[in-house]
């Protein structure tokens, strides 16, 4: 079992942020398979650098700053050869307490299809529940830079949704 | 229940797959850390205790050879110079003979 600095366990660490690792590559590459083995390096490189770990917040803050950037970078690469995305295999079903099913498939649809940087600071924002400083911080951007995305993406996500008129429905029942 | 709510809602965390931690924990066991360090250690121990010895040998091989061109040239010179005495010698002989 490995130990880290102040006797981290990294078992435990893994055990609770798996699930942060693993969504936001998912999110944002949109490939189950490349978003677990991404998720899976993350881990083994937090492994390796587990003595420079001070606290499981620490860890956690480590493994989104480092789970955001290969995302990043994996996406630039995609580009340039592209790979099946997750439209091609069956969505897997997601926590759904107390959210209508549809309208939440279809504003991951709408955040999928965001541009790179937007998608990443709305994962952040939304799902990380990051405030624009820490994201800012996160992936070295200006403050500015992070609200004016957030801004835009809503305006962008609320029009589609609107124009889907999904949302209305949602709203009038 | 606002916009904002609603998209954290619909980006709730996903599940890792059951087996997520179980791979990386045998991906970790595959190459520990000080297991690769110590292989990365030795290899260049090894590379430096075959590299020196070889440096050194070419090096002593490569002073020696300037030593023996350096001889070989003093004597050359002093060949050189006992010729011409002995040339010198020969034309005052064949000289003083005529």
């Amino acid at each position: 079992m490995a130990l880290g600095f102040a006797g981290l366990n990294f078992e435990k660490i893994l055990a609770d942020n798996q699930s942060l690792v693993f969504s936001l590559a998912l999110r944002f590459l949109r490939d189950r398979e490349g978003a677990e083995e991404l998720a899976q390096e993350v881990f083994l490189q937090l492994y390796e650098k587990l003595r420079k770990i001070e606290s499981p917040a620490h860890a956690t803050w480590w493994l989104r700053r480092a789970i955001s950037h290969r995302c990043i970078d994996e996406a630039r690469k995609r580009r340039l050869r592209p790979r099946i995305g997750l439209e091609a295999v069956p969505e897997p079903l997601a926590q759904t307490r107390d959210a209508d099913p549809l309208l939440s498939r279809r504003l991951r649809k709408l955040v999928e299809k965001l541009p790179d940087n937007a998608r990443m600071v709305v994962l952040l924002r939304y799902q990380e529940d990051l405030d624009p400083m820490e994201i800012a911080e996160m992936l070295n951007m200006p403050i500015s830079t992070v609200k004016s995305l957030l801004h835009r993406s809503l305006a962008v996500l609320r029009g589609k949704l609107e124009k889907q008129e999904i949302y209305r429905k949602q709203v009038c029942r | 229940m606002s916009f904002e709510d609603d998209l954290r809602k619909a980006l709730r965390h996903e599940p890792a797959p059951p087996d997520f931690a179980a791979k990386v924990l045998a991906r970790t066991s595959r190459t520990p850390t000080y297991r690769r360090a110590a292989v990365l250690a030795l290899a260049a121990a090894l590379a430096l205790a075959a590299i020196i010895p070889a440096a050194v040998h070419r090096y002593r091989r490569h002073q020696r050879a300037l030593e023996a061109k350096d001889q070989l040239i003093t004597a050359l010179s002093i060949t050189k110079v006992q010729l011409q005495q002995m040339k010198e010698k020969i034309r005052r002989n064949t000289r003083s003979k005529l």
